[in-house]
């Protein structure tokens, strides 16, 4: 395996997004919308609960609701590259631009990984963008309002550091298997927007029961989702055979 | 470098798609593969182009052979192929898009930059280098294709219908760059429906219909489906002619046609002279003897159906 093969697949593969105003768009908004959504309904609530707490109570309340929030940032990572994927895939089966790519001395696992990465980058990229302007404002209000910085906990760590990347990885590979099997980008999109769901449930069911430490609950899922990542990776692997997308693929 | 194959055989399930076909291309030889639509042509360069497998036989570029995994990135990284379908990347430029297939085949920088010129300016495109391919006309993106399957200076080259949906003017420029290319002693395999296309541009050529059904150079293959015929061109036919040409041993056969005399003959190039001193010795008056064989297009029509 030779990452700079990779690489040049996935530049190129960027360099297509960059074209491209609806992908372009998309990575733009959902972060900047949760960016500025998520803390502005977290200080709505501060701020509806401070007249009826104390100083120490609003700051347990405040750091809870920031881990709960937080927790929707799994989303973006989730989501966006159900959008990219399947440009990256799809888009390359309508341009049927995948068999002179496949004729290049390039390996199967080469062109998986460079197309991957394509989608996989700019996601958590803009995840983490997200991520920061939600921490800035957050941070903002609590030290001018509660004299303390509420991110990052240990909590919010763990999800965008482990949960939100392996979030990604899943949808990626969720997309690869999806993209074999259909020919039109609003299907598949469709489609892998449907990983979304099981991976919210999990994240925000326990927080909202707390039947378990919210780390260890976060951990929990990491794990999950690490053994999903790797069957999936390999599912994605044997869908993505040179022959099988030229003679099977849809 | 040669392209070999020893019954190669493809079948997909219960079908088989290219049925022990053997044949040799020479280095630096055009060859054309002619078949209808599903005879196995692009199977046939897909399998040699490593891009499926073969179900059995043996195939090889060069001393590569295509079912050894070692060989497989060497046999790509020494071919050049133009699919069916031209497969750009409609949202990056002209340039863009034959940068990132040369950094794919290895091509080192300058030698890239210095290919990606040349390749543009030989087919008229390096005006436009800076434009989306979204805004070529369909003969240019055949032809960015073309440069794009050329961007490391391939050994072989497999077109696949090169020609295929362009406006004469474009096609003629395909078939003249491609002639050019053989003056470069590449090896050209050249899959196609033209016919005429084939006979201008290919030294030999091959026809397919699952089975290989026959190979061999234009003349050849036109010679081959029926006896060759001497057509004599006189002022008049008179009767004295006609018989003394009946009379000769190496006439099979003799028709006319106003005042043409058509002859079946075994070997013409061995019997024209007895036979044009027969018909002056006669009182004939000959205007010019010529040759009747067989189109390219009654040789495909007739291997085609007949197999």
């Amino acid at each position: 395996m030779r990452f700079r093969k990779s690489w040049i697949v996935t530049a190129k593969d960027l360099s297509v997004f960059r074209k491209n105003k609806y992908i372009l768009y998309s990575l733009i908004a959902m972060p900047l919308l949760m960016g500025l959504l998520i803390p502005a309904m977290l200080v709505y609530t501060l701020q509806a609960q401070a007249a009826l707490l104390t100083q120490a109570q609003l700051i347990e309340s405040a750091t809870f609701l920031v881990n709960l929030f937080s927790s929707f940032f799994v989303i973006s990572g989730a989501a966006l590259p159900t959008v990219m994927a399947s440009y990256s895939f799809i888009g390359e089966k309508l341009e049927k631009s995948l068999e002179p790519l496949l004729a290049t001395p390039t390996t199967d696992g080469e062109l998986l990984l460079g197309k991957s990465l394509a989608a996989f980058v700019p996601c958590i990229g803009a995840s983490y963008i997200g991520e920061l302007i939600f921490a800035i404002l957050i941070d903002g209000w609590s030290i001018i309002n509660l004299g303390t910085l509420l991110v990052p906990t240990v909590y919010w760590a763990v999800v965008t550091g482990i949960v939100i990347p392996l979030a990604c990885v899943l949808s990626v590979e969720a997309n690869v298997i999806i993209s074999s099997r259909v020919n039109d980008i609003r299907a598949a999109q469709q489609l892998g927007g449907l990983i979304i769901l099981p991976i919210m449930l999990l994240m925000v069911l326990p927080l909202t029961i707390q039947i378990l430490p919210l780390v260890t609950l976060a951990l929990i899922l990491s794990g999950g989702l690490a053994v999903a990542d790797v069957g999936l990776f390999y599912l994605s692997k044997a869908t993505f055979q040179r022959e099988d997308i030229l003679t099977k693929w849809k | 470098m040669e392209i070999e194959t020893e019954n190669l055989t493809r079948k997909f399930g219960e079908r088989t798609a290219v049925d022990n076909v053997t044949l040799k291309v020479n280095e630096g030889e055009v060859f054309g593969f002619l078949g209808p639509n599903g005879a196995g042509k692009t199977t046939t360069v897909r399998m040699l182009c490593c891009l499926i497998s073969k179900t059995s036989g043996k195939a090889r570029i060069g001393d590569f052979e295509v079912d050894r995994e070692e060989d497989r990135l060497k046999i790509r990284k020494v071919v050049g192929y133009l699919a069916g379908d031209v497969g750009l990347y409609e949202n990056l430029s002209v340039y863009n898009n034959l940068d990132f297939y040369g950094k794919l085949y290895e091509v080192p920088s300058g030698k890239r930059e210095e290919n990606i010129k040349r390749l543009l300016e030989l087919l008229g495109l390096w005006e436009r280098k800076d434009d989306a391919v979204a805004g070529l006309s369909k003969g240019m993106k055949q032809k960015l294709a073309i440069a794009r399957a050329l961007i490391h200076e391939p050994q072989v080259l497999f077109l696949d219908e090169p020609t295929a949906n362009l406006d004469p003017l474009a096609a003629k420029t395909v078939r003249d760059f491609i002639l050019e290319l053989k003056k470069e002693k590449r090896t050209i395999f050249l899959n196609t429906h033209n016919l005429d296309e084939a006979e201008r541009i290919c030294d030999r050529i091959g026809v397919l219909k699952t089975r290989l059904v026959a190979v061999g150079s234009p003349e050849d293959l036109e010679r081959s489906i029926s006896s060759r015929k001497t057509v004599v061109h006189l002022e008049s036919i008179a009767d004295p002619v006609l018989a003394a040409v009946k009379k000769l041993s190496t006439v099979k056969k003799v028709s006319t046609d106003e005042n043409k005399l058509i002859l079946d003959m075994d070997v013409p190039e061995k019997d024209n002279p007895q036979l044009v001193r027969a018909i002056v010795a006669a009182g004939g008056d000959i205007r010019y003897v010529t040759e009747l064989t067989s189109t390219l297009e009654d040789v495909y029509l007739k291997l085609v159906r007949g197999a």
